[in-house]
Parts: C-alpha cells; structure tokens; sequence
C-alpha cells in the first residue's frame, strides 16, 4: 500500500513526523498562497527555500513529496497574461526543486503541467471525478493520477468503471468526513481557495459552511454514517482498484496524523472512529462512533441504491452504535437521547 | 473551584441541560469568560446545532438556563442574548454579558429583539 499522509508545511513538523517507525510513501503540503491557492485551510505557508529544503530531507529518508495546489476557482487570474506568467514560473521553481508530484484542481493547469513539466499531475479531489468519463478527460489533459471524489468512495460500481476507462493511476481519499452530496460542496471549497489563495483577501463574517456542516450533523447524526469514508480494516476492499491512499488532515497535530497513519497501516482501528475523521473534527468530542461496530456495514453499502429514504439502513445503523456524550463524560445511544423526558 | 472548573463544568451542565430540553444532541464547543477594553465583561458559549427554532420555541427555558450558568460564573445576568448566523437558522453563541455604557446604548436602543442581524436578545435589564 501507498500511503500519501499530510504534513502541516513547516521543517519541524516534518521532522517529527518522519522521526518513526511508520511506513509513510509520500507526504504532501500545500504551496506557496502568492500564487496558486488551496481548496482547504492551511497552517503554513512555505516559501520555496522551504519547500526546497524539506523536498530534501523527505528524500533524504526516501519518502516523495507532493505539493498541493488545489484552488477549486482562481477567479481567472490564472487566465490573464500575467497571471500564468506567474504561476508559469512557480511552477518552474517547483519542477527545479524537484517535487515529485503536484496536486491541482484547475483542468487549465493538468494541461499545461503536463506540455511543459516533468512533475507527476495529480488530480485533485476538488476536481470532483466521479465518474469514468470525467476521469477520461482528466487524463486526456495529462493526468498522471486521479484523486478520486469520495462521493462514490462506496459505490463499487462506479469505482470500477473509473479504473477500466483510464490507464493513469487512481488515489483513494480514506477519511474525508463531509457530508454525502454535500449541497455547500463546491461553494465551501471555492470560499477556501479565494481564502487561502492569492489576494484580494477577504473580510469574511463567518464561515457559514462549516456552521451548517457541523448543525446538519447534530440535527441528523445519521449523516456522520452515510459520510463516505474508508475504514482502515475496509482497505482489502479496494485494493482491485488501486495500491494508493490518501489520508486527509493537513491542519492537524502529527500526532493526530501518526494515528491515522497506524491505523491505515495495521488496517485496524479500536476506538472512535471520529478520531480519524478530518473534516468534522469538532464533533470528536461530542460522538463517539466505535469503530468496530461497523463492521459488516460496507457489504451493506456495496448493494446500495442510494435511496436513503427508502433504505434507511445508516439511520438505524446511527441510533444503534452513535454515543453522544453526556455531562461527566457519560454516554448515551441516540435512541436513548431521544427518548429522554424534555 | 477554581474559575476554569466552574467554566467547565458549567458548559458541560448547559450542555447538558440543553440535549435534554431538544432530546437530541446540541454542542457547545467552547465557553469563554471575556473582558473586553471598552468595559463589557461577561461569558460567551459557542453553540453548534442550536436553531433559532429551538430559540423562539424554548426561549423561557433556555434564557433560565442561561441565567444560571451566568450566575454560576458570579456574572450578573442583565443582558443576556444569543447572537446568530445573519440570514440563516444558526445560532452561533449564547452570551451574558454586562454592558458598559457606550454598548449598552448600542444595545438598548429600541425596544425590539434584534438590534441588530445576529443579535437576538433574550432579556436586557433597563437602566434608568
């Protein structure tokens, strides 16, 4: 297994996390925000000195380095003459420095990264492939690797199509915890890229996407279960599709990343499962999903429509093993929630 | 106890207190006590899953609650709001706060809930 795992962006967190034992293929990190942005929040915003100088020390322990640049939308800067001039050229310096793959989300830069640089294309997950013939344009642009979209993370089917149209490789995202067919999906991840992105920058009230992400999941805790994420003893499921995983996370401590990285390894995980998932890192602290007690769950979701309405399986699924936590550190079942005298 | 104690335990009682009032899971994500330069003291609890639904329809309880976990931390309950997500269902915090007299002007101004868009107040002691 290929296990590509997130690093926060500065020399000391990837010294740390490469200090152990783990069996880490590849780390990534985003780039500088000057030039390209990303589609998610970042804690580093690393020069290209820095990213040079870490590109070293991750090969100095062979471990490849992916630099991510997934703006979901660049506002068309990237269209105008000085605006690919620029990003041209930090992709120069990110090609000397000798990166070995890049991560984009715009189809304009998997087609001119592919007529003018060596670097390994990677497309993103924001570029939302779910589908067997939007991976055949992607790798009709110069695809090198496709980051699946995880929305069809439990669909077999389709998964499988997409490995039989395309020749390039493909990546599993195994713990993104958003929601299933998130409506605020391609608004939240374009707010990101202008956020975490070259300028303007924006003077933003509140994140109101992640408001309603967190809100829908309290109302509905059903939602955490119809997430499509991949359980680390599900991993054999997938491995006719592909060798490569990716773990989501890069705002994370390592030591939150080093977890993931084990469990993902030794494909077993005893605990919370909301200790693995990325996005809705809050709600950790307030459910508490054992991890075991979903297993068997996936050959359930490999015969399913999709119609929740009429299937109904991960609500009831919730409100047998979904704990909510209590005062003093209690726990109590959603069903026993609800039963609860107002 | 100490302060953090009680502001712990405190957000954990609210919480608490909360997801038996609406019998399904609210989170409070973090408690504050705040002093602010302009005079303004008070604490502030971030909600997460707290509709403006659940407001207008248990205001009593939820101002009582609110009450009490203000007068748990020694913070004289006289303004007490929840401010909210402009233009959505949200409810971003619930606050008691003791207003200094530049903000208590801003607030008391008008006799409505909402001042202003994310405000919604749940109980202002008039002053003279």
């Amino acid at each position: 297994m290929k296990l590509y795992v997130p690093h926060v962006g500065h020399m000391e967190g990837l010294q740390d996390l490469l200090s152990g034992p783990e069996d880490i293929y590849a780390v990534y990190m985003a780039g500088t925000p000057d030039y390209v942005g990303t589609g998610r929040t970042n804690m580093a915003a690393p020069g290209i000195e820095d990213i040079q100088e870490q590109t070293e020390y991750a090969h100095d322990r062979g471990v490849k380095m992916e630099v991510v640049l997934n703006s979901s939308c660049m506002g068309g800067q990237h269209l105008t003459p000085q605006g690919y001039n620029k990003i041209h050229w930090y992709f120069d310096r990110l090609n000397d420095i000798g990166i070995d793959s890049i991560t984009v989300a715009e189809p304009y830069f998997v087609e001119m990264l592919s007529r003018d640089f060596d670097m390994e294309i990677v497309v993103s997950v924001l570029s939302f492939v779910d589908s067997p013939q939007k991976a055949e344009f992607y790798e009709g642009l110069g695809a090198d690797t496709i980051v699946v979209d995880p929305v069809v993370n439990r669909d077999f089917t389709k998964l499988e199509a997409i490995r039989d149209s395309v020749s390039c490789g493909l990546k599993l995202l195994v713990n993104e915890g958003c929601l299933y067919q998130c409506p605020f999906r391609y608004a939240h991840f374009n707010f990101f890229s202008h956020a975490n992105g070259p300028g303007p920058k924006l003077n933003v009230l509140e994140d109101y996407y992640y408001y309603k992400c967190l809100s829908i999941r309290i109302n509905d805790p059903q939602q955490l279960i119809r997430s499509p994420w991949i359980r680390p003893e599900d991993i054999k499921e997938y491995e006719h599709i592909t060798d490569t995983f990716k773990i989501g996370g890069r705002t994370h401590f390592n030591n939150w990343i080093l977890n993931n990285v084990r469990a993902y390894t030794n494909r077993d995980y005893d605990g919370n499962l909301m200790d693995l998932l990325d996005c809705p890192r809050d709600l950790r602290d307030l459910f508490y999903i054992p991890n075991k007690g979903l297993e068997g769950a996936l050959e359930q979701w490999k015969q399913c429509d999709k119609v929740c309405s009429k299937c109904g399986y991960c609500k009831r699924l919730a409100e047998r093993i979904v704990q909510v936590s209590s005062v003093d550190g209690m726990q109590q079942t959603l069903q026993a929630l609800n039963n609860t005298d107002g | 106890m100490t302060v953090i104690e009680k502001l712990a335990n405190n957000r954990r009682t609210l919480e608490n207190r909360l997801q038996k009032l609406l019998a399904r899971p609210v989170f409070l994500i973090e408690a504050d006590v705040f002093a602010l330069p302009c005079g303004c003291c008070g604490i502030t609890i971030n909600t997460r899953g707290l509709q403006v639904d659940d407001l207008e329809i248990f205001e009593e309880h939820i101002k009582e609650y609110l009450k009490e976990a203000s007068e748990e931390m020694e913070i004289e309950p006289s303004f007490l709001f929840a401010r909210l997500i402009p233009g959505t269902s949200e409810i971003a915090s619930l606050n008691s706060r003791i207003l200094c007299n530049r903000c208590y002007m801003d607030f008391s101004r008008g006799s409505g809930k909402s001042p202003r868009p994310d405000i919604y107040i749940l109980e202002l002691d008039r002053r003279e």
